[in-house]
């Protein structure tokens, strides 16, 4: 409406803005939300099954319910279901940074002694990246035990399913190190070379910090997927949130339980999510250094 | 539309309290249905056509695959297996021939969502609960169940199964059946149960060790260890808590009213019962468990 034109990116040189600056578009822009807000209800609140849906997905009893949990009457507590999930996480994410990283760097080696390596990794990325995880999670989860191999075949789903989210994640997260590995510009490689730096060296104190630098935000983003994808697990019988959530619903035939596992799970990843763009801008106005965009 | 939905209510109210009040009758055999609804006119071919999913077809579902002794071939259409004979009794009830049945494929999970269904009624060895008539209309009782255990041969629970042995074990069963709660209630084990997507989820972690028993009702579990799994046994089953099977229909379909009657002439003229001797007859003598 009024005030200066505006353009859709790089107002102020702080990249994409979800509001545009100005009196008049903040009225218009609240305006229009309300409107759309108010008109999604309404027809959700007015549509002829809205009683049925509200009580089916929506009942506070029954998120209650589920939430605490009851045993006895056959479900167990969404809550603290979501409990396995973050251990799961958590014991998969160092891995698979661990992992993952040994991948990349085999697979940006040069060395001709490395071929074999390079080409079993290479192979190894293929084959995870294209083969969905609840397959993987499946083959593991239900294979590795019955290869009755003593301990290892006596573990419990939990740590299958971290092993199947491991071998599946690394396979990205390595693509992404990779990414990260090839945006160090190669002088900086024949500068730390030069100074008498051995590879390994080079690799370690030169191109590896500037490279984790840059792809913070894409691997926050692998995680936020990984903390969801920990769900997948329950199809080995483990009672993680939304197994717990499915119990609930087929016990007492209402979906509530979903939402509920649908609400920890938004809890523990909006956090990370906003952590991510907290680093983003933070590197952001650091490269920049006060300099104008 | 709209009528159904609100008829669909007020008979939620009804049959919700009708259910509550016929919980624990031991065979199960009072209706949970019969409330709701009072105007249908007579149970004949012509006289249901109003109230069915298509008309013509009794349209009837069920999950997939369709494990025995309650489906054969994992092909509900050809008559064979418990159910697949009580759904096509019960449609010759209603004056359905065999070609005027026809079957739906209705996961578990969704049997219970809102909304129009897609059959006239879900046979899937679904279990009646007071909590579960608040979301369908169940038909009165086909089948009266109980739980039972299935382990591998030489394994300590085939042996040692005193209701304080029976603690230390852990458990598996299918998502969506009552099993669980019966375990957490009578058993009261230390070890979480592990709970998987589907009954061959289940056999596949008993045949690896994961679980050192399965849960499942007594017809089933009979079929699994003599016909499944091998070197399996089932260790016994558990005295009835009342539990049965019934019909799973929208909430308050009218057509349960001509179900209920079918199934109780079926109980009457021993249909029921003949049925239960052919498909379910291995069944019979099976030793008892305590809790």
């Amino acid at each position: 409406m009024t005030g200066p034109p505006q353009t859709s990116f790089g107002a102020e040189g702080r990249g994409p803005r979800l509001l545009s600056s100005g009196r008049g578009a903040v009225a218009v822009s609240t305006a229009s939300t309300i409107v759309v807000l108010a008109g999604l209800v309404l027809l959700f609140w007015l549509a002829p099954g809205s009683a049925a849906v509200r009580h089916t997905f929506f009942n506070p009893q029954d998120m209650w319910k589920s939430f605490i949990g009851d045993p006895k009457a056959g479900y167990y507590s969404v809550g603290a279901a979501l409990w396995l999930n973050i251990r799961m996480f958590l014991a998969a994410e160092v891995l698979i940074l661990i992992l993952a990283l040994v991948i990349a760097v085999v697979r940006q080696s040069v060395s001709p002694v490395m071929f074999p390596i390079r080409v079993v990794s290479t192979i190894y990325v293929d084959v995870f990246r294209g083969v969905p995880l609840i397959l993987v999670i499946f083959a593991i989860g239900f294979g590795v035990p019955a290869l009755n191999l003593g301990f290892i075949s006596t573990q419990s789903a939990a740590v299958y399913g971290v092993l199947a989210l491991v071998l599946s994640y690394s396979a990205y997260v390595s693509e992404v190190y990779r990414a990260g590995l090839n945006s160090v510009h190669q002088s900086q490689v024949a500068a730390a070379r030069s100074l008498g730096l051995s590879q390994w060296t080079s690799l370690r104190y030169v191109i590896l910090p500037q490279a984790v630098r840059n792809i913070i935000p894409p691997l926050l983003n692998d995680f936020i997927s990984l903390q969801k994808d920990t769900a997948l697990v329950g199809i080995l019988g483990a009672i993680e949130a939304n197994k717990a959530a499915e119990i609930f619903s087929d016990t007492v035939f209402n979906y509530s339980s979903y939402v509920v596992a649908a609400i920890l799970f938004l809890l523990l990843t909006i956090p990370l999510a906003r952590f991510t763009d907290h680093l983003i801008a933070r590197d952001r106005r650091r490269r920049l250094a006060g300099a104008p965009a | 539309m709209r009528r159904i939905l609100i008829t669909a209510a007020v008979a939620a109210l009804g049959t919700g309290l009708a259910a509550c009040g016929s919980t624990n009758a031991g065979s199960g055999a009072t209706s949970s249905g019969g409330t709701a609804s009072a105007a249908t006119t007579s149970c004949t071919y012509a006289g249901v056509q109003k109230e069915l999913y298509t008309k013509g077809v009794l349209t009837v579902a069920t999950d997939k695959p369709a494990y025995p002794p309650w489906f054969e071939d994992n092909n509900p259409a050809n008559g064979k297996g418990y159910e697949s004979a009580v759904a096509y009794a019960v449609a010759k009830q209603l004056g359905f021939k065999n070609s005027q049945v026809k079957w739906a494929y209705e996961p578990f999970n969704d049997s219970y969502a809102p909304g129009p269904k897609k059959f006239d009624f879900d046979i899937n060895e679904i279990s009646v609960s007071p909590q579960r008539a608040q979301a369908v209309t169940f038909s009165t009782t086909y089948y009266n169940v109980q739980q039972a255990l299935v382990a591998l041969q030489g394994t300590p629970i085939v042996t040692k199964h005193t209701p304080a042995d029976l603690k230390g074990y852990v458990f598996g069963d299918q998502v969506g059946t009552t099993s669980l709660a019966f375990i957490n209630s009578a058993i009261q084990p230390t070890q979480t149960p592990k709970v998987y997507e589907t009954l061959n989820d289940v056999k596949q972690a008993l045949q690896t060790h994961q679980i050192a028993a399965l849960v499942a009702d007594t017809p089933t579990a009979q079929y699994i260890s003599s016909s499944e799994i091998k070197h399996s046994v089932m260790v016994g089953q558990f005295p009835s808590s009342g539990e049965h099977y019934g019909l799973l229909f929208a909430k308050g379909n009218p057509l349960v009213t001509c179900v209920d009657k079918a199934l109780a002439t079926l109980n009457k003229n021993g249909t029921l019962a003949a049925l239960e001797k052919k498909y379910l007859q291995i069944y019979l003598t099976v030793p008892n468990l305590k809790p």
